[in-house]
């Protein structure tokens, strides 16, 4: 054997394992992977920002809200504040979320009625239920679902306004979740650079089409990668959600007693 | 009018051929005709009744809900397990079927999904009565005591002593066609639970489902009671002829003039409404009669053998004829036609076509006759045989002039009681009641009315002219005021509105103390309540009750009957209270809807146009008779039988009891304009017969004896035609059938046996 045959066979060889390597890399990545890597996302300790929500009907009805929130994370759990500034009529209204991870404790609510001066506790909802008279539910504000409860699939791979992602889809384990979620499937795409579901679109359980989630604006601040605009449109009622984030802090060390009842009635201090 | 006679007769088969293309073109846009059962469709466009509905169903969602009631008549009533999960099964098989929308709480709203609101020890609780169902006796006595204690649902829901629930489910947008099937689909669901035992029984109703089935009965009636009234023309015929010519020949032109008049229906679009299927059977009742006219007069011809030749015969035949049975045609025609004077589209239709239809009857007659005799072989054995009942109009003659008072006296005693019946005469446009007593639809209808809140739906809009306009205590208070004021009706079941919802979240929020249960204080706690209660509730559940910006609220009430008066009574009420409550100079506007609405400017429309087209209907054939007979006392003569007819028509409804309806408003211009021919073909041959130089008595004799004959077989077909009606699963083809064969009959009797005593009281001046 030459040198020349042995640098070929080691050349050939390498070749093989990378390719096996590339192979098999992507024959490992399954969907639970890659909404573990979405899950897994590094989206700061701690955030500050202002919120813009859009409520828009069939009609063109445009009902707005303005608040400013604040969130911290604490593990896996999380904790928020988020202050009304306008309408006027809701002005200082403020809800507090303590936001457990998994399904076995429900979050806790409160919200502060300056009407009233009083805080309320709000019962807790199905996680199916819709989120202030917005399109989200209580499940699709979450950064990420409740991993566990769906069977995720890898569909393939699609290259959205020049971002290769890949098509994921979802499907709730059981009848009664699916029943609960009010979604009989999923289908979301994640762009494979950032490991950020850009779009999602839901099924209800007749198996109609529901509802398109699609982040519209997304940029880097403070090296996250942020969804900086946001629409969930319902198709069936053709009632739309837009949601503009704007004034972003991540990891301004928030404090603990931020997430207190003292603090909601307090009131927003710039 | 020779000349065109002349050709006809010169190329018969040409003229058969061309009839026969385009009865084929005909048939063939037959295909396009489409069913209209939306009561809505029946108002014009620029109705407010019509324009407010899309409105509300724009704001709001629409309100025609198909409605499932399930009544259990042992001691628990539906409060018992087993019930309980009849009402979950149900309710999760209607969330599943793709016919109905089931996005948001009013899309299905049933004991399973409908919601409670509750203060906790700190906050508001907004949950299902039901979440799943519930197992022991506690859970179902706690389940009892929320719904007493919240009220909103209680009788609308859930009746108010516990005997029965109900469902209300909304179809599709765009499935309107699809109600029919729908409804199968539910009562085929219904069926199978309760064929699995158990005491509960199952209701069906609400709009689409009564629409729904009108969409099936209708076509179904049109082709059950087309062989019918074939059968009995045949049998006319047969009796009057006795030859196969004289009986099918009259048959098949007025097939012919019904497929055209179908097929002209088809192509300019005009639907089918309820009133518009009796056309085929009219066109058929109407249209025969110049086809008689035709063969009898040829028939008489050819028996005396007056021409040698048949073609100079026909021509002959045609030439007597054109004259007379275009005057008959015209004046039905004009009787049709005066109903164009309604607003209403299905009665529009009705005159249009049956005017038309009439029109191709006339046509096809003088085509068709002459071009088939000159084909058909000439028959020598035409047998004189006597006209059935030549008997009895000898007799009519010399019993008119035997008992001129009797006769006087009788129509007197039937104009008194016919006017006082008039004075009494009601107006009722109900869906529901244009089913028979009895009927399932009907009887489901009465069930669901006895237990809950009502399946008739009126609704207020009210715009506060500005945004959060709604959330205004004083605006919400007089909301309250106005559900106050309406459910003083007996005749209304519940009614709510956003109020009532802040009312309760207010009691909720201060500890479920019931001295809370009002309105909130200011516009921001109302505002701040709807975002507290949009963290538990769903983002639509108030969707019906105001819009996002809350400018407009809507009411929305449960009426027990779509009877005309009584929601006219309500509204009339209502009228002074709302100006008062909301101020137009406030910038507040009012605007009502909804089935009950729709019926109450149904009625108005009808009544308008039924006094309108009678009318112009009165004038046009007295113009008529006027012009044809060239003297102003002869027309007017003219115009009595059918004036009286008319009379004791409407007198009939009065002291019976039918209301005048949409179907029912059509009787007094149809007898109109059918009835005159009889006093035009009879005062055509008296004068006839004045001329020629008889005395009175002698007139009368003869005239009776030559169209009394005629006039009697027309009388025949109509009536019988009519009476065919009867057999109707429709009640207002019934009743109209009744009505239309009475009037006729009346109208017989007042030509043939009032007219020569009123011209023998008038036989010094009418020297006619």
């Amino acid at each position: 054997m030459n040198l020349g045959k042995i640098a070929l066979i080691i050349f050939t060889l390498s070749i093989l394992t990378g390719m096996g390597s590339v192979l098999s890399y992507s024959e490992e990545l399954s969907g639970l992977d890659i909404m573990n890597r979405v899950d897994g996302r590094d989206d700061g300790d701690d955030l500050i920002q202002k919120i813009h929500q859009k409520l828009i009907d069939k009609r063109g009805n445009l009902r707005e809200r303005e608040m400013v929130a604040f969130r911290k994370d604490y593990g896996k759990d999380s904790k928020s504040i988020s202050y009304f500034l306008s309408p006027a009529n809701i002005r200082d209204t403020a809800l507090l979320t303590w936001d457990y991870d998994g399904v076995e404790r429900d979050d806790d609510q409160w919200l502060y009625l300056p009407a009233l001066k009083k805080v309320r506790r709000i019962s807790s909802s199905d996680r199916g239920d819709y989120f202030m008279g917005t399109d989200f539910t209580f499940e699709d504000i979450k950064q990420t679902p409740e991993l566990e409860d769906y069977n995720w699939t890898l569909a393939g791979s699609e290259v959205v306004d020049g971002h290769d992602c890949w098509i994921v889809d979802g499907e709730p384990k059981t009848d009664a979740l699916k029943k609960n979620l009010g979604y009989s499937k999923t289908r979301g795409l994640v762009r494979k650079d950032i490991n950020m579901t850009i779009r999602t679109d839901y099924r209800d359980r007749k198996g109609q089409e529901l509802k398109h989630f699609r982040i519209t604006e997304l940029k880097q601040i403070d090296g996250i990668w942020t969804a900086t605009k946001m629409v969930m449109e319902n198709i069936q009622s053709q009632h739309r959600t837009e949601m503009i984030f704007s004034e972003q802090k991540y990891n301004t060390g928030l404090s603990d007693r931020t997430f207190s009842e003292r603090m909601l009635k307090r009131g927003y201090r710039d | 009018m020779k000349q065109i006679f002349n050709r006809v007769l010169t190329h018969p088969k040409s003229v058969l051929l061309l009839l026969l293309l385009l009865t084929g073109v005909a048939g063939n846009q037959m295909r396009n005709i489409y069913i209209e059962t939306d009561m809505d469709a029946m108002l014009p466009r620029h109705s407010d009744a019509y324009i407010n509905k899309q409105v509300l169903e724009e704001r709001f969602g629409s309100t025609d809900m198909l409605i499932i009631g399930v009544i259990n008549d042992e001691k628990d009533g539906i409060y018992n397990t087993h019930s309980l999960t009849l009402v979950q099964e149900l309710t999760d098989w209607l969330a599943e079927q793709p016919h109905f929308r089931t996005l948001a709480l009013n899309d299905l709203l049933s004991l399973a999904t409908i919601k409670d609101i509750r203060g906790s020890e700190n906050g508001l609780d907004v949950e299902k009565f039901m979440d799943g169902v519930p197992e022991n006796r506690a859970e179902i006595d706690y389940l009892k005591k929320r719904m007493h204690e919240f009220g909103v649902y209680e009788d609308v829901i859930v009746s108010a002593d516990g005997s029965g629930t109900i469902f209300a489910v909304r179809p599709m947008p765009d499935t309107r066609h699809k109600y029919a099937e729908i409804y199968d689909m539910v009562k085929a669901k219904v069926e199978a639970m309760e064929a699995r035992g158990g005491s509960e029984r199952f209701f069906i109703s609400g709009r689409p489902v009564i629409e729904g089935v009108f969409g099936v009965y209708m076509p179904q009636e049109m082709k059950r009671m087309q062989p019918i009234i074939m059968a009995l023309l045949l049998l006319l015929l047969y009796l009057s002829f006795r030859t196969p010519r004289g009986v099918f020949l009259p048959i098949v032109v007025v097939l012919m003039a019904e497929i055209w008049m179908l097929g002209t229906m088809a192509a300019l679009g005009a639907p089918i409404y309820t009133v518009t299927t009796m056309l085929p059977i009219l066109i058929l009742a109407i249209g025969i009669a110049d086809a008689v006219h035709f063969l009898s007069r040829e028939r008489l011809l050819a028996h005396y053998q007056a021409y040698a030749h048949r073609k100079e015969r026909l021509i002959e035949v045609m030439h007597e004829l054109w004259k007379p049975m275009l005057m008959t045609s015209v004046t039905t025609g004009a009787g049709f036609l005066s109903m164009l004077a309604s607003d209403l589209p299905p009665i529009r239709d009705f005159g249009l076509f049956a005017a038309v239809g009439i029109a191709y009857a006339l046509l096809i007659t003088m085509l068709l006759l002459p071009a088939a005799l000159m084909l058909l072989p000439e028959k020598e054995k035409h047998a004189d045989r006597k006209p059935l009942f030549s008997g009895y109009v000898e007799w009519l003659g010399r019993a008119v002039l035997a008992y001129p008072k009797r006769i006087m006296a009788f129509f007197a005693v039937l104009l008194i009681i016919s006017v006082a019946g008039v004075l009494k005469l009601d107006v009722n446009a109900s869906l529901v009641d244009q089913f028979k007593p009895g009927d399932p639809i009907r009887k489901a209808d009465e069930m669901l009315n006895q237990h809950f809140s009502g399946t008739t739906s009126l609704d207020v809009m009210i715009d506060t002219g500005r945004e959060n306009g709604l959330l205004e205590p004083e605006f919400l208070q007089h909301l309250v005021d106005l559900q106050l004021e309406i459910e003083k009706d007996p005749m209304v079941g519940d009614s709510s509105s956003i109020a009532e919802f802040l009312q309760t979240m207010n009691q909720a929020l201060h500890a479920d103390d019931p001295a809370w249960k009002r309105v909130p204080d200011s516009s921001d706690l109302a505002a701040q309540y709807l975002l507290l209660y949009s963290f538990s509730g769903a983002p639509d559940d108030f969707e019906t009750f105001m819009t996002g910006d809350y400018r407009q609220a809507h009411v929305r009430i449960n009426m027990k009957t779509d009877e005309t008066r009584v929601v006219a009574a309500l509204l009339e009420r209502m009228k002074g209270k709302t100006d008062a409550w909301f101020p137009e100079d406030k910038g507040f506007k009012v605007e009502w809807a909804g089935t009950g609405f729709t019926v109450h400017r149904l009625s108005e429309m009808i009544i308008e146009g039924q006094v309108a087209s009678l009318a112009v209907s009165i004038l046009a054939i007295f113009l008529l008779c006027w012009w044809m007979f060239g003297r102003l006392l002869i027309a007017a003569i003219a115009m009595i039988p059918v004036s009286l007819a008319v009379t004791v028509n409407y007198g009939m409804m009065g002291n019976i009891g039918i209301p005048l309806d949409i179907a029912t408003a059509l009787t007094g211009a149809m007898a109109l304009g059918i009835g005159v021919d009889f006093a035009i073909h009879y005062l055509h041959r008296y004068h006839e017969e004045s001329v020629a130089g008889r005395s009175y008595e002698e007139s009368v004799i003869n005239t009776n004896r030559s169209v009394g004959h005629a006039i009697l077989f027309n009388s025949f077909v109509v009536v019988g035609g009519f009476l065919v009606l009867l057999s109707a699963a429709l009640y207002p083809q019934m009743k109209l059938g009744a009505l239309i064969a009475a009037t006729m009959v009346v109208c017989y009797l007042a030509t043939c046996y009032l007219f020569p005593v009123l011209l023998g009281l008038g036989r010094k001046k009418i020297r006619v």
